[in-house]
């Protein structure tokens, strides 16, 4: 089993001032590292509307590289804008995940639009920074991963990364919307495609992590980092129902590969799990490993999958 | 070359249809046998829940005369997708094509919206059992908004050409609204993809491929496309984006397009053209057209006035 040294809560939405757009929720944590300082991309809210909606954005805070409990800056406005009238992104940017490609910062992010049969549906679009990932321009306005036969809708949690030149796009498949208590529950399951230039996607067509806990297990943020001769994927999972609460919420699971295709899943290595009391005693979600001076942390959300912010863990010892 | 009108063919008020369908004939497609012919369109039942359309396929079998009527499909051909799926509020239109033994039904499927009205995306079901019904190869689509196609990716019409499949679709613009009270309107333009199963497709991506007529707010509809003695012809609707359901004026009429090359197209509405009859059926409005073959013949199926909502009818062509 890894063994995970709990840091803390390094980022509360709730303690930014000025910025109507950013009050609650600080979800999906991406790193782009500088020379003295890492930016964490987050995905945050401003307060419901009348009939209890949410919109998200996207924004980042930067920490000082020697010390990440220290802030240095919040981002002043969102990242990305939000879509038009009736484009895929209207209703909000989240998650986002970022990679350096040349001068450039390129972004992949899901947008959100709104259903009248079920209340919502996603779909991955791409953006790109020319300002060191302050701000980012749409490639289009539509998404760059569309909908098929076998991902027919619920297209999110993009996870870009460059493995021997080529480019890799971990996200997550809605499988279908399952009735609970009135209510329609997506249940999505981990996908993978590949690209030679980012835009063009060829995909895996295949679920890679076994559903463990139940068939309409929830799987999500599949994070993966080289490390040792292997790849590592860290990801969150969830009951498809009734999982707001501690009972069914996320749980962080774990899986490995050594030809980014074929993953044996091994959630006993995961090595993380809910605090017995504190910002995250109700789940954990949402992994992202990022290694930085000889260390290895681990970005997550708590309670409430991220209202109340991301915390870090770091390894003792080696991914292996 | 002209079209001359042979009148109404079929009247959807006055049949029994299946799915508690009542109005509206639409957008009909032909798939012609050795001594009929199958039409296929989209009729419309009420929702439930909400008193919204929802819109099914279901076919007609004519003699070959193409005049009298066999049968009307007394089931369902393709049921609607599931919660959340893209065709999950209807299917408008189907166009059908033979593909060895089975029939490749490419469908446009219908999912409603909080901001805007609708979503639609290009499925495809296949049939083995000569058209009757239609499985889906999967719950989503095969053709669907991307990059440079942002929305409302619609009527496929698709045909095989040495040995390539070609699909020929609508794909959305943006919406748009055009007064401050008004519902959000849409515009779409007709693009072209390339396939060699029929399955996974490459699309020119943005490339509106049928020049406008009518500027910027053309919205271009239900392309169909025939080789006519060594040249494509490509007949599809278009209309203003606003204000086109009740003003004659601004509604649909049918446009053409001609191709040597199959990448670059000349509109030319005037030859041959299709006019309403004032007062007639067609009198405010002609859409959704189809051409096809059958004896030595070219045929042109359409709608008329109020979308079809009373049935299509048929034109034929003069050399």
């Amino acid at each position: 089993m890894f063994r995970w040294r709990k840091l803390g809560k390094v980022f509360t939405p709730q303690e930014v001032e000025g910025r109507s757009w950013l009050k609650e929720f600080a979800q999906a944590p991406a790193t782009l590292v500088f020379d003295d300082f890492v930016r964490i991309y987050f995905s945050c809210r401003p307060p419901a509307d009348e009939k209890g909606q949410y919109v998200s954005y996207s924004a980042y805070v930067d920490l000082e590289r020697g010390d990440l409990f220290k802030q240095r800056a919040v981002a002043e406005r969102p990242i990305l804008s939000l879509g038009g009238l009736g484009e895929f992104d209207e209703f909000g940017t989240y998650p986002v995940s970022v990679i350096r490609n040349g001068n450039e910062v390129r972004a992949y992010y899901a947008g959100w639009t709104r259903c009248e049969s079920v209340p919502f549906n996603v779909a991955i679009g791409m953006a790109t920074s020319r300002d060191g990932g302050q701000t980012f321009a749409k490639h289009g306005a539509g998404p760059v991963l569309p909908y098929t036969p076998d991902e027919p809708f619920v297209l999110s949690g993009p996870k870009v990364r460059r493995f021997n030149d080529t480019w890799y796009l971990w996200y997550i498949a809605g499988r279908k919307w399952k009735r609970v208590d009135g209510r329609a529950e997506p249940v999505y399951k981990i996908r993978m495609a590949t690209s030679d230039d980012g835009i063009r996607w060829h995909r895996a067509n295949k679920d890679l992590i076994e559903s463990r806990i139940e068939e309409d297990e929830a799987q999500a943020s599949p994070d993966v980092f080289y490390a040792n001769g292997k790849y590592h994927m860290f990801f969150c999972y969830r009951y498809s129902s009734h999982y707001r609460g501690k009972q069914n919420g996320y749980r962080i699971g774990y899986a490995y590969s050594v030809n980014l295709t074929d993953w044996v899943r091994d959630d006993a290595k995961a090595g993380i799990d809910v605090s017995d009391e504190g910002w995250d005693a109700e789940m954990i979600s949402y992994p992202h490993v990022f290694e930085l001076d000889g260390k290895t942390y681990l970005a997550y959300l708590g309670n409430q999958v991220g209202r109340h912010g991301f915390g870090l863990a770091v390894l003792d010892g080696k991914l292996e | 070359m002209r079209w001359r009108k042979l009148g109404k063919l079929f009247d959807p008020t006055q049949h029994e249809l299946p799915n508690d369908c009542v109005q509206f004939a639409q957008a009909p497609q032909a798939l012609v046998f050795d001594d009929f012919v199958r039409i296929y369109f989209s009729t419309r039942s009420v929702d439930p829940d909400n008193g919204k359309y929802l819109s099914h396929i279901a076919f007609v079998d004519m003699h070959k005369n193409l005049c009298d009527v066999i049968r009307v499909s007394d089931k369902t051909v393709i049921p609607l997708g599931g919660l959340g799926c893209f065709d999950e509020h209807g299917i408008f239109p189907m166009s059908v094509m033979r593909y060895g033994d089975a029939v490749y039904g490419y469908t446009c499927g219908w999912n409603r919206r909080v901001s805007v009205s609708v979503d639609t995306a290009i499925g495809l079901a296949i049939s083995r059992d000569d058209g009757l019904t239609f499985q889906r190869i999967g719950d989503g689509p095969v053709l669907a908004a991307s990059l440079h196609e942002p929305c409302l990716v619609g009527d496929g019409f698709v045909k095989v050409i040495n040995g390539v499949f070609h699909m020929w679709y609508i794909f959305g613009t943006g919406w748009q609204r055009y007064l401050p009270d008004a519902a959000p309107d849409r515009t779409y333009k007709i693009g072209h993809a390339t396939s060699m199963d029929g399955i996974d497709w490459v699309k020119e991506e943005g490339r509106q491929i049928v020049a406008d007529r009518l500027g910027g707010d053309e919205s271009q509809a239900l392309p169909t496309v025939i080789g006519i003695d060594g040249r494509y012809h490509m007949f599809f609707c278009y209309r203003q984006s606003f204000d086109f359901r009740n003003n004659g004026g601004r509604g649909y009429h049918i446009g053409h397009a001609w191709s040597d090359d199959l990448v670059n197209w000349i509109r030319d509405d005037e030859h041959p053209s299709l006019e309403g009859t004032p007062g007639d059926w067609d009198g405010d409005m002609q859409c959704y057209p189809h051409v096809f073959e059958s004896g030595d013949k070219v045929y042109l199926l359409y709608n008329g006035d109020e979308f079809g909502r009373y049935g299509f009818g048929l034109a034929v062509l003069e050399r």
